[in-house]
């Protein structure tokens, strides 16, 4: 009976440590489709480490100067000249902008529309084109970043 | 990390000029050109200026000045953490070096040139000391120039994150750097963030120490903003408030400079003072030497002190409000109805195929608006790890696809209503003077909290069911037996009820460590140790407030107890209601059994009405009711207080 109510004690004191939300956990921003966050997360997200852990702001990245992050490792874009500039940032912000894309607006969208030089005249007209385009820049749940970029080119660039 | 590479056709008279004797600067000219400076500069006590101060992060001490930079190789000079005059003579040195070819190559792992490696440096120094540019040895810094050329600095923002409801410990909050280029969307911004790098095999335990004892390195870092939105009001669900600063153009690019020269430069991270929101002070001094941020009063630097600081140094312009995407859920659930909430959660956990509700016999605004929330609820379950990857990008194309039919963006809503500013909160430091009677015994007590915040406290800044507080101390005084004592040392306190609804199901939890006094039967007082930790749920309604149900666990320790320690296990459960405004009552009722130890002096039954009524943003009243019952012991209290913020 003993053991069995210390066991009841140890688990009611270890559980408030499994419930503590996650914060402050390592980001890396990989892959080239939907979904391209990946967490890496602290062995032990306890309520003692969250307490701490806000302040410190934790990472455990070693990526410091991210000036550039990069679009090497996933296939490019063919029809494009090169705007590095636009390539990631689609990349790195695929799911909010397909978001945007379908929702016909969001700041995603205007970023977006703002990196390629869309006029203020023409944003809505952009939006309405690319949310009509929808499943033709998304067309499956393993999309990769250049097509997506590929067809809103091709499609924006249409009448 | 991916770094530009160096031009190397630019570089190539560089090369050149290394290899042909006829370069244009002769190594005896150098010097002598260096040694007049060096004489010059020391003469006029640069070292001794503000701007170098700032620059290499000099503080003045008992022992004369030292910098907070730990890393040796943030100085030229092997004294230089402690010696400014050596170090500026070394700074000066650097500049007038031939770079050697790995330097000129500037390739990827290599330390490029001193030039290059401090651009503040060195744009103040041949300011001050008109250096003649001509005289001094050719470099290219290609990487600099190209990172300088990406983010384009124009403008800065002072960031601030605030709180996530379900975890008390970032109510301290968080502060970055913007730095705002020629883009008008903020998202092509650069971010720059101070953070220790812990080390991820560490548990709860050991972060904390390291943490508090400067065991981690501090870096700075420069990332696009969109990845700090995706990290703070995406994933932890922070909102986000962005204060424009009135810095010029001019005063942004010194800052920029500045920050670059402390790319991959650690200091020993300090949970307390040198944290990340002191170390950013640095690069606003840069930009304005004029204002004075570093000077610290306090043993602490909490960030919304730090947001205080810039306010009142007259840096800030407008804020602007970038609510949590939680938040924005949370609003856009709100203005549903019941039934449409209910095809929300269909459409969220797959038992309502997107297409199906199409088909439904509601108005289009509605589905328009059940498949926007449905998404971002889907994309942030994922962003939670609460759905697999594969599973996340089906539905979430699928609900996409379905939606991107409904022609058009959702009708305009409703605004999400904003708190109220961080910065109108009351401050961490609370003195309280109360005074009360137990069992018809008066007393007096002085007390002192140096953070953070209690349930009680005004809210206005803060987050409803949100509490912290480190070290917080009561003694209390009988002027009848003229007894003075430590009543209470809570080491920490936290507690956080956040509200569960048919969307967000957060856990509830507690953890209380501390000291208190304690009666025993035997009529003598005692000293108990307590670790209480407890988890359990809470929900929010219009009638009874915040509610919440915990379950707790209570290990005390006391040579009042037999066998020294008792340990058991109970239940709390409680409501915290705003009667007005500000005005809050909190009740709650607590039975602890007695399970493992003094099973029997271990068994406490306690009920508390406590009430706060804010007067200020520096003062509020406590009224506290609370009696107690244990085996053999009853106590009746009944206390009024007086707290001051300060």
């Amino acid at each position: 009976m003993k053991k069995l109510l210390l066991i009841v004690v140890l688990v009611v004191f270890i559980a408030p440590t499994a419930f503590a939300a996650g914060a402050g956990v390592a980001r890396h921003n990989t892959g080239c489709g939907l979904g391209t966050m990946l967490f890496g997360v602290n062995a032990d997200n306890s309520s003692l480490l969250q307490a701490f852990q806000a302040t410190t702001n934790g990472t455990s990245g070693n990526q410091t100067f991210g000036i550039s992050s990069g679009t090497s490792e996933c296939d490019q874009p063919k029809k494009f000249v090169r705007n590095e500039r636009l390539n990631e940032f689609v990349r790195a912000n695929l799911d909010d902008l397909a978001k945007n894309i379908a929702f016909g607006k969001g700041e995603t969208l205007n970023t977006l529309a703002e990196l390629m030089d869309v006029p203020q005249a023409e944003r809505e007209l952009f939006s309405r084109k690319l949310q009509a385009h929808f499943r033709d820049i998304f067309p499956d749940a393993n999309v990769e970043y250049a097509h997506v970029v590929d067809t809103i080119l091709s499609v924006s660039s249409r009448g | 990390m991916h770094r530009r590479h160096a031009y190397p056709l630019l570089l190539f008279p560089f090369l050149l000029a290394l290899l042909l004797p006829a370069a244009p600067v002769t190594g005896a000219e150098t010097t002598d050109s260096l040694r007049e400076l060096q004489a010059s500069a020391r003469e006029r006590a640069l070292h001794d200026d503000r701007y170098w101060e700032i620059l290499l992060h000099y503080r003045r001490g008992w022992f004369g000045r030292e910098s907070l930079v730990d890393d040796r190789r943030f100085f030229l000079s092997p004294t230089g953490k402690k010696d400014p005059a050596s170090e500026l003579a070394a700074t000066l040195a650097g500049f007038f070096r031939e770079p050697t070819r790995k330097e000129t190559v500037n390739e990827e792992e290599e330390q490029p040139h001193p030039r290059c490696r401090f651009p503040a440096r060195f744009e103040w120094l041949k300011q001050r000391l008109s250096i003649d540019a001509s005289r001094l040895p050719e470099v290219s810094c290609g990487e600099f120039d190209n990172a300088i050329l990406q983010i384009n600095p124009k403008s800065a923002s002072l960031i601030f994150a605030s709180a996530h409801m379900n975890a008390p410990a970032s109510m301290f909050g968080h502060t970055l750097l913007r730095i705002d280029s020629a883009y008008r969307s903020p998202l092509l911004s650069y971010a720059v963030n101070y953070a220790a790098t812990i080390d991820r095999r560490d548990n709860g335990l050991v972060y904390a120490f390291k943490g508090i004892f400067g065991l981690y390195p501090g870096y700075y870092s420069i990332l696009p903003y969109y990845e700090k939105v995706k990290e703070y009001a995406n994933m932890d669900q922070r909102d986000l408030w962005e204060y424009r600063l009135n810095l010029t153009e001019e005063e942004v690019r010194r800052m920029v400079l500045h920050t670059w020269e402390l790319q991959g430069i650690f200091s020993d991270y300090f949970f307390f003072d040198e944290n990340c929101s002191y170390d950013l002070l640095f690069l606003l001094e840069a930009a304005r030497p004029a204002v004075s941020l570093t000077d610290r009063k306090g043993a602490w630097v909490i960030p919304i002190d730090t947001l205080k600081g810039v306010l009142n140094a007259n840096l800030v312009e407008d804020a602007v409000f970038r609510p949590s995407q939680a938040r924005q859920i949370r609003h856009a659930t709100s203005l549903l109805d019941g039934e449409k909430r209910g095809l929300t959660r269909a459409v969220i956990d797959g038992t309502l195929p997107p297409e199906d509700l199409l088909a439904l016999d509601i108005s289009r605004e509605d589905k328009v608006r059940i498949l926007d929330i449905a998404s971002e609820y889907t994309q942030l379950r994922y962003t939670q790890m609460k759905l697999p990857k594969e599973e996340f990008q089906k539905r979430f194309v699928g609900m996409l696809g379905t939606r991107s039919r409904m022609e058009g963006a959702a009708p305009p809503a409703p605004p999400i209503p904003m708190p109220e500013r961080p910065e109108s909160g009351h401050t961490a430091s609370r003195g309280s003077l109360s005074a009360g009677v137990r069992d018809r015994k008066f007393f007096q007590e002085i007390s002192y909290r140096p953070a953070y915040h209690e349930l009680l406290d005004p809210e206005s800044g803060f987050t409803e069911g949100s509490q912290i507080e480190f070290a917080a101390a009561t003694l209390r005084y009988y002027p009848k037996d003229e007894k003075l004592r430590l009543q209470r040392l809570d080491v920490i306190n936290i507690f956080s009820a956040a509200a569960r609804d048919e969307f967000f199901r957060p856990v509830s939890w507690k953890i209380r460590a501390g000291i208190a006094a304690k009666e025993f039967a035997s009529g003598k007082d005692g000293t108990v140790y307590t670790i209480s930790p407890g988890g359990g749920f809470a929900s929010k309604s219009r009638f009874f407030g915040l509610t919440y149900l915990l379950l707790e666990t209570e290990l005390d320790y006391s040579r009042g107890y037999e066998k020294d320690y008792a340990a058991g296990v109970g239940l709390s459960m409680g409501t915290l209601k705003k009667i007005t405004g500000s005005w809050k009552v909190l009740a709650q009722a607590r039975y602890i059994a007695g399970l493992l130890g003094d099973t029997r002096r271990g068994q406490e039954f306690s009920a508390t009405l406590r009430q706060g009524v804010p007067l200020s943003r520096y003062g509020s009243l406590f009224f506290d009711l609370e009696r107690t019952v244990s085996p053999g012991i009853r106590n009746t209290e009944a206390k009024v207080s007086w707290n001051f913020y300060f």
